[in-house]
């Protein structure tokens, strides 16, 4: 037989359906027609041969319905039956079915929007060509190995490095901001030296005009970011072919990068590219794209040889001891998000089932009111599972309706996470309709539909005939009542945790917020400067330039005090290796500790300007400051842990930390490495992120240790961004060739906000907050609709209990009684369960911890929502007229 | 007129075959045909005679088109596709085989073992 043939003659029955039936039917008729022509002929009277004919052939409609038999079409005109009814019966009961396909949205909702988060975030962030094989190449200093570097290579080393058997292409780049003139002020352009195959490399294409090509290779041509675009050309489309001068060069404008364009983001923004050539930066950074099936182990293992030759060459772009540790470019997201995300994936998990708990039981309470249709249709022959069919049908149309619901609603709430988390995920990742989506979503409403279908289904396929037919209603039978019950304590439970967890995320959150800083934020701004390269100018001038430049800054009207600090944002945000831990000496001890502290770059009125107090000892003085060398002051910390019962005073401590490593940029004082004197001590602040203690610090002059940028931390009488005008005013008069980074000031507290562990903290308890209501308000929903069946059931009973003489009070007790002891059985499962996450939970978000304080409230909070769901449709059957009932009966 | 047979499972589609061979026929047709050429030896179940031409016609074997009847009425004529033509060499040859089978086994006497 053909395949071809099957599938057209099922095409015809479906499409053709009526015709296909009048077929049909003419066919049998002319049969059962020449059939009595036949028996006439042979002698029978017309009413005999008419009737012989019938009797033979039997009934025609009998024939259609084994024509789709016969075929194979018929479970389909069966389920589209089913269908069909399934709709009807959901809108005859709309209220129960609109509570249904709601509860189900947002479950559904809430677990494809994380799955569109987790999929665009960390599986697709990237819109690049092969994204999965692009890698960072950083370096694990051996000394330190918790500050992975990157490390530059010099033209020869680049063309070098291409061919090794592992890399597929590379791509350099570095990061050079630039000066445009001619405006009030000189404007600072982000600008990224990037080798001529960049959109090759990256597979995007310019959104306008074009990208670069390898003969754009040291030409004049710069290809402009979309924001700056936006910026500083209000998105004009004319600015092809344009030129723009930045620091003396004439730059031709070939293109604009489309907005999610952003691939420099992990070192620094960028408002444009520009092809790369000797003369502008001597050594490139390199990103590199694996060959196909390379793994990042592989790699280290390839590039070891070549990195090694070319530390020979060039000692200074590398640490002295290290290993190459190949990442791939989404592995900081993944380490920075992973957790966040997948708890966050687990609570929606549970709110879904919680939404499936609340649609059985909606199902299961609406289905004790089916009963006696279902027992009509099983006593004329439907089947068993016919019947579970039907009722499979009907749960699938609420998961699909609520499946549609929910995947339209996803793509709103997928967006939630990314805005209460400005940062944390890369720039470049967008929320997007895709497939894999789609696809999940899909499945999790079959998935759902045959999870909360199952338990109603099997419940009233087997409907007890005989006693449903007498049309008497009854007291909730034994097996409806246990399966109903168990998903209303499984509910409660839920909904107890995810209470739980969001209590703890608040908490969580407000310890944050009113933690003690050791600094006031408070009016305290910071701007970032660059400092020219000038080889001309030796260590002294450099410092004297930045000590000219703070005393311009603090001499603007409404600026309280300035501190110099070139080292970090507290309360923490590393400077490359400043801010992170690095090892010293105390001179004439030595140590079983791991000696490790942070090494902050401070001129001594920083701690004026941040209000951290000196407690013993002097803060160096301005000659001190100027030269660098020789004296350092300690944090609390530090004097604890490494000199505990010893005159902190006068030790003598050095770090290599400010050690002169040769670099171009690098521009230390003559004696930085060498021990120094420790004259004061000042108090702790939160210096190592929020979630941590504070670590042991030693401050020293900035001047130990410059380079091309400074920072200036600016406290003012007022709001700290109305200063920038003056301020850059008063740059500007100081010297007209100075910039500010970013051409902007920030402030302290925004530095607070962006913090991982306060976003964190801050998301967790708006979302779960949100999650634990959602879950509060469908388990009471569920439990109100259970009680409101079940006494519109026992209304004939009840109106005769209370007809006898029953008071209200023992009407809402019979109703009431079972549900209220489930959820009380409800409860203490929650509280077990909590208990036992509570050890994970800790691990999984940070900073927070079990108390007295949450699990009350919680409890308490569940207890009287519950009670007040199950008590109020208890009091208003109570409340019912009982002769009222008895006459409707 | 012989004694009448009860028709063989799975008989019923060859037979149909063979009638649609000898050329077009509407399902009453087949029907006569079928009791004639066996000399109304062979009872056919008219509810599972139509039955048996939908499936084949669904599976392709068989090819329906509406035509006129003798007495001109709307009827729908059953030819043989190429399928089907193959499917009734196929089958005629392994009910032959059968039947040779099946008979010798019969008359095997206890002489020949």
């Amino acid at each position: 037989m053909s395949w071809l043939a099957v599938v057209r003659s099922w095409w015809k029955a479906l499409r053709h359906r009526s015709q296909t039936d009048s077929d049909i039917e003419a066919e049998l008729q002319f049969h059962i027609d020449a059939h009595t022509q036949h028996l006439i002929e042979s002698g029978m009277s017309p009413e005999d041969a008419v009737r012989q004919a019938k009797v033979e052939f039997g009934r025609v409609d009998v024939q259609k319905e084994k024509y789709r038999a016969a075929i194979g079409l018929r479970p389909l005109h069966e389920i589209g039956a089913d269908l069909r009814y399934g709709v009807r019966s959901l809108y005859r009961h709309p209220s129960v079915s609109i509570a249904g396909i709601l509860s189900l949205a947002l479950g559904i909702g809430a677990t494809s929007a994380m799955f569109n988060v987790i999929y665009s975030t960390l599986l697709h962030p990237f819109p690049y060509a092969d994204a999965d094989r692009i890698v960072n190449p950083s370096l694990i200093d051996e000394k330190q190995p918790l500050v992975p570097t990157w490390f530059p290579l010099e033209p020869a080393q680049y063309d070098r490095f291409v061919k090794a058997r592992s890399i597929d292409s590379v791509l350099g780049f570095a990061l050079r901001p630039q000066q445009e003139k001619g405006g009030a002020f000189p404007e600072d352009v982000g600008i990224a030296f990037v080798t001529p195959n960049m959109n090759e490399f990256l597979g995007v294409p310019a959104m306008l005009g074009r990208g670069m090509r390898l003969s754009d290779d040291g030409q004049n041509v710069m290809v402009l970011d979309y924001k700056y675009w936006q910026r500083r050309f209000g998105g004009d489309r004319t600015v092809l072919g344009r030129t723009i001068n930045l620091s003396d060069t004439s730059l031709t404008i070939i293109g604009v990068m489309p907005p999610r364009f952003t691939f420099t983001e992990t070192v620094g923004n960028v408002d444009g590219y520009i092809p790369w050539s000797t003369a502008r930066t001597p050594a490139l950074l390199p990103w590199i794209k694996l060959k196909r099936g390379v793994t990042p182990q592989a790699a280290d293992a390839d590039f070891k040889p070549y990195l090694d030759r070319f530390r020979q060459e060039t000692p200074m772009h590398f640490p002295k001891k290290f290993h190459v540790d190949v990442q791939p470019i989404a592995a900081p997201y993944m380490h920075r998000t992973g957790r966040t995300l997948a708890l966050l994936f687990a609570s929606v998990v549970l709110l879904l089932l919680i939404g499936c708990a609340n649609c059985s039981v909606l199902l299961l309470a609406r289905g004790e009111a089916r009963q006696q249709e279902l027992s009509i249709r099983s006593a004329i022959g439907a089947g068993r599972f016919r019947l579970m069919r039907q009722l499979l049908i009907e749960s699938f149309s609420i998961a699909l309706a609520g499946a549609t619901l929910g995947t339209a609603l996803s793509y709103w709430l997928a967006k939630l996470p990314l805005t209460l988390m400005p940062g944390t995920f890369p720039q470049e990742a967008a929320i997007t309709v895709n497939w894999p989506v789609l696809g999940f979503s899909i499945s999790l409403a079959l998935l759902t539909g045959i999870l909360f279908g199952l338990a109603p289904a099997f419940r009233f396929s087997r409907p007890d005939v005989s006693h449903m037919l007498q049309g008497r209603s009854q007291t909730i039978s034994a097996t409806g009542g246990r399966s109903l019950n168990l998903l209303i304590a499984g509910q409660i439970a839920l909904t107890f945790v995810l209470l739980g967890v969001a209590g703890a995320a608040v908490a969580g959150f407000m310890r944050i917020t009113s933690m003690k800083l050791g600094y006031d934020p408070n009016n305290v701004g910071f701007i970032s400067v660059p400092l020219k390269p000038d080889p001309s100018k030796n260590q002294q001038a450099y410092a004297s330039y930045i000590a000219r430049l703070r005393d311009t800054v603090a001499a603007v009207p409404g600026v309280v005090s300035v501190g110099v600090m070139s080292s970090g944002i507290p309360p923490s945000q590393p400077f490359g290796g400043f801010g992170r831990p690095s090892s010293f000496q105390l001179l004439g001890r030595q140590s079983e500790l791991q000696l490790n502290t942070l090494v902050q770059l401070v001129s001594p009125e920083y701690f004026a300007t941040l209000k951290i107090p000196l407690l013993r000892g002097r803060l160096w003085s301005q000659a001190e400051n100027q030269r660098g060398d020789f004296v350092a002051v300690v944090n609390e910390t530090f004097a604890q842990r490494y000199l505990d019962g010893h005159d902190v005073i006068g030790q003598q401590v050095r770090t290599d930390a400010v050690k002169n490593d040769g670099r171009p940029a690098s521009i230390p004082s003559p004696q930085s490495a060498e021990w120094r004197q420790i004259v004061g001590v000042v108090a702790d602040y939160r210096n190592d992120g929020l979630e941590r203690p504070p670590a042991p610090a030693i401050f020293v002059p900035y001047s130990t240790f410059m380079w091309n940028s400074t920072q200036f931390f600016i406290r003012t009488s007022a709001a700290p961004e109305e200063m920038l005008r003056p301020i850059r005013n008063a740059v500007h008069i100081f010297n007209p060739d100075q910039r500010i980074s970013g051409n902007k000031i920030n402030t302290l507290e925004g530095a607070l906000s962006v913090q991982t562990i306060w976003i964190q903290q801050h998301m967790f308890s708006v979302l779960f907050t949100s999650f634990g209501c959602l879950a509060l308000f469908l388990s009471l929903f569920g439990i109100g609709s259970t009680i409101f069946f079940a006494t519109a059931r026992r209304r004939n009973e009840l109106g005769i209990r209370m007809a006898l003489g029953a008071r209200r009070g023992h009407i809402v007790w019979t109703v009431s009684r079972t549900t209220l002891a489930t959820i009380a059985a409800g409860v203490a499962t929650g509280l077990v369960l909590d208990l036992y996450l509570r050890a994970s939970l800790k691990h999984w978000m940070p900073g927070n911890n079990s108390s007295v304080w949450i699990v009350v409230p919680v409890t308490a909070t569940l207890m009287v929502a519950a009670f007040i769901a199950c008590l109020v449709p208890a009091i208003r059957a109570a409340c019912a007229d009982p002769t009222e009932t008895l006459r409707n009966e | 007129m012989g004694k009448k047979v009860d028709l063989l499972q799975g008989t019923l589609e060859i037979l149909i075959l063979k009638a649609v061979s000898l050329g077009a026929l509407h399902g009453y047709g087949i029907l006569l045909r079928i009791q004639q050429i066996s000399g109304g030896r062979l009872e056919i179940p008219q509810g599972s005679f139509y039955i048996a031409l939908y499936r084949m016609e669904h599976k392709g074997l068989i090819k329906g088109e509406w035509g006129e009847s003798e007495n001109n009425r709307r009827a729908k004529f059953y030819t043989l596709t190429a399928d089907g033509r193959r499917h009734l060499r196929k089958e005629t040859e392994k009910w032959a085989e059968m039947t040779d089978v099946v008979g010798s086994v019969l008359r095997a006497t206890p002489e020949a073992l």
